[in-house]
């Protein structure tokens, strides 16, 4: 899906997820397409899983191969970073930290990032702050105040359930909403 | 005991999203009396009016209104749900309902809940503190009131009653259901006293609440409670119309409406997005919003996971207008109903 514009602003999607059929993905695919009711944008969607072959052993970003060379860098002149992990042992999985690992330490700076993570029940909810939160304070990223995080229990397969999670989702797409406004004004001059 | 469908209503005043006015509370009162007349009409079980002590609900004295409705109606158990009995007094709960019985000729049903809103404690001078203990120990008399006369009870909360004329007594014990929103505890304890079991199911998976169910007829098992007395009733909003799109298109700004009035986020109501409506009305979800064929199949998978007995749907939550309530109302009771008990290979004939 992508509503491309000359004026759309650029989202990309990081699924770090190992199923293609994912709840995670899924999770994505319902923040973006809410965002979409409120501003043109413009979606890339990178999913680790299908590009593990290019890069999971890689040990440096010029082991890359081509594909995940190109999804490394969409990361830099994106609007918005939407990052998404399942919850694996406690904390975001090891593909995606892989990946953000690869990425350059710069590349994310002032960056709107929007967190989000799904995982087996509630006890993992905090995975948000405690995990997600200080990666990308690391990479000196904007995140955003509501990170969204959805439980196993919340999903019929991959379909969201819970109006509570549409609801919160809202909240923190509304939050982003002024901010990539304000984005898009001082990359046209018109501020 | 044949599979029931009814409705169940609050009496919100919520303002119209098409038109922005409310209805007043006595041309509300006028329309829920005329749905219950028709639901009688049509054949269905149950009419249940919940009660709530703010101006945006119109139903405070659910035994008044249920009276009126007595007058009209014939056949239909008339309900409460649910009865706030934290805050209020089971010996007042046992005679209101109690005339009810005698009026409506043995129709009179409580579902007796803690409640979701808290205005009712204060009004009536209770500690919210309590809220668990209170009802906990009322349920406890609201039950032996049903099953002695005189009456002698002690607890902590309530002054004592010694050998106390409950008046009048109703025809027959009157059926109290506990309505459950997702408390262990109060499962446990419907259980243990042998009573009928609500489960307020208002999203989330439509077999979300399984593990309530199981750990319900275990804990009866361990009580050795008898398990006839067992039931399940499922209590969900929804709503139904010929059609799937037309069920969702009619009844979404209402819904939506309804639940900005009642959800609130950062001081605000929260938007309840169509996707998440639709969501919540897809098969796997808990709302039974669709065509009447639609809301059969829910019904029957969820019947699969809970072996329940009833189901009692808010229709129309957030008032959609009268004549397509009044369209719902007509296409439960003609199609839903006999549909269920056909596929349920039960006879279609009414409960009497």
């Amino acid at each position: 899906m992508s509503t491309a514009g000359i004026s759309a602003l650029r989202v990309v999607t990081v699924n770090g997820s190992y199923s293609t059929s994912s709840k995670t993905g899924a999770l994505l695919e319902l923040v973006t397409d809410t965002l979409a009711d409120r501003l043109a944008i413009e979606v890339t969607r990178i999913e680790l899983a299908d590009l593990r072959d290019e890069f999971a052993t890689a040990l440096a970003p010029e082991d890359t191969g081509p594909r995940a060379r190109a999804a490394l860098d969409a990361l830099a002149p994106a609007d918005l970073v939407i990052a998404g992990t399942p919850v694996f042992k406690g904390s975001y999985s090891g593909l995606f930290k892989h990946f953000f690992d690869l990425l350059d330490v710069y590349d994310l700076a002032t960056k709107p990032v929007l967190l989000v993570a799904t995982g087996g029940s509630e006890r993992h909810a905090l995975v948000i702050e405690h995990a997600l939160r200080p990666l990308f304070g690391f990479f000196q990223a904007q995140t955003a105040p509501v990170g969204i995080y959805v439980a196993a229990g919340d999903f019929d397969g991959t379909l969201v359930l819970n109006p509570e999670v549409h609801a919160r989702i809202e909240i923190a797409v509304d939050d982003l909403v002024p901010v990539l406004e304000l984005r898009r004004h001082h990359a046209l001059g018109t501020t | 005991m044949p599979f029931e469908l009814g409705i169940y209503h609050f009496g919100e005043l919520t303002a119209s999203p098409v038109t922005g006015r409310s209805a007043s509370p006595a041309h509300r009162l006028r329309e829920l009396i005329e749905q219950a007349r028709l639901a009688d009409e049509v054949g269905l079980s149950v009419f249940a009016v919940g009660e709530h002590h703010r101006h945006d609900f119109v139903v405070s004295a659910p035994a008044v209104v249920l009276a009126a409705m007595a007058e009209q109606t014939s056949r239909i158990t008339l309900s409460s749900a649910v009865t706030v009995l934290s805050s209020d007094d089971p010996v007042r709960v046992a005679e209101q309902f109690g005339t009810l019985d005698l009026i409506s000729g043995g129709r009179a049903e409580i579902i007796a809940g803690r409640g979701s809103y808290t205005e009712s404690f204060p009004l009536f001078g209770y500690d919210l503190g309590a809220y668990h203990d209170l009802f906990a120990e009322k349920i406890e008399l609201l039950v032996k009131i049903q099953r002695e006369d005189p009456v002698t009870w002690t607890g902590r909360l309530r002054p004592p009653l010694k050998d106390a004329e409950i008046a009048p007594r109703p025809a027959r014990p009157i059926p109290i259901w506990v309505g459950v929103g997702g408390t262990p505890a109060s499962v446990i304890r419907a259980a243990r006293l042998g009573l009928p079991m609500a489960l307020g199911i208002l999203g989330g998976a439509v077999d979300g609440f399984k593990p309530f169910v199981e750990a319900y007829r275990q804990a009866g098992e361990e009580y050795g409670t008898n398990p006839d007395e067992l039931a399940v009733s499922v209590n969900s909003p929804g709503f139904v119309a010929r059609t799937s799109q037309a069920a969702r298109d009619i009844s979404y700004p209402y819904f939506a409406a309804g639940m900005m009035d009642n959800f609130h986020q950062r001081g605000r109501g929260v938007t309840m997005p169509r996707r998440a409506y639709d969501a919540a009305s897809s098969p796997g979800g808990a709302l039974f919003v669709g065509s009447p064929q639609e809301i059969i199949d829910k019904i029957l998978r969820q019947h699969e996971a809970f072996a329940h007995r009833r189901i009692l749907v808010q229709l129309g939550y957030g008032n959609v207008p009268q004549r397509e309530t009044l369209e719902a109302i007509e296409l439960m009771g003609t199609e839903i109903l006999p549909g269920l008990r056909r596929e349920l290979g039960q006879h279609e004939g009414i409960s009497a």
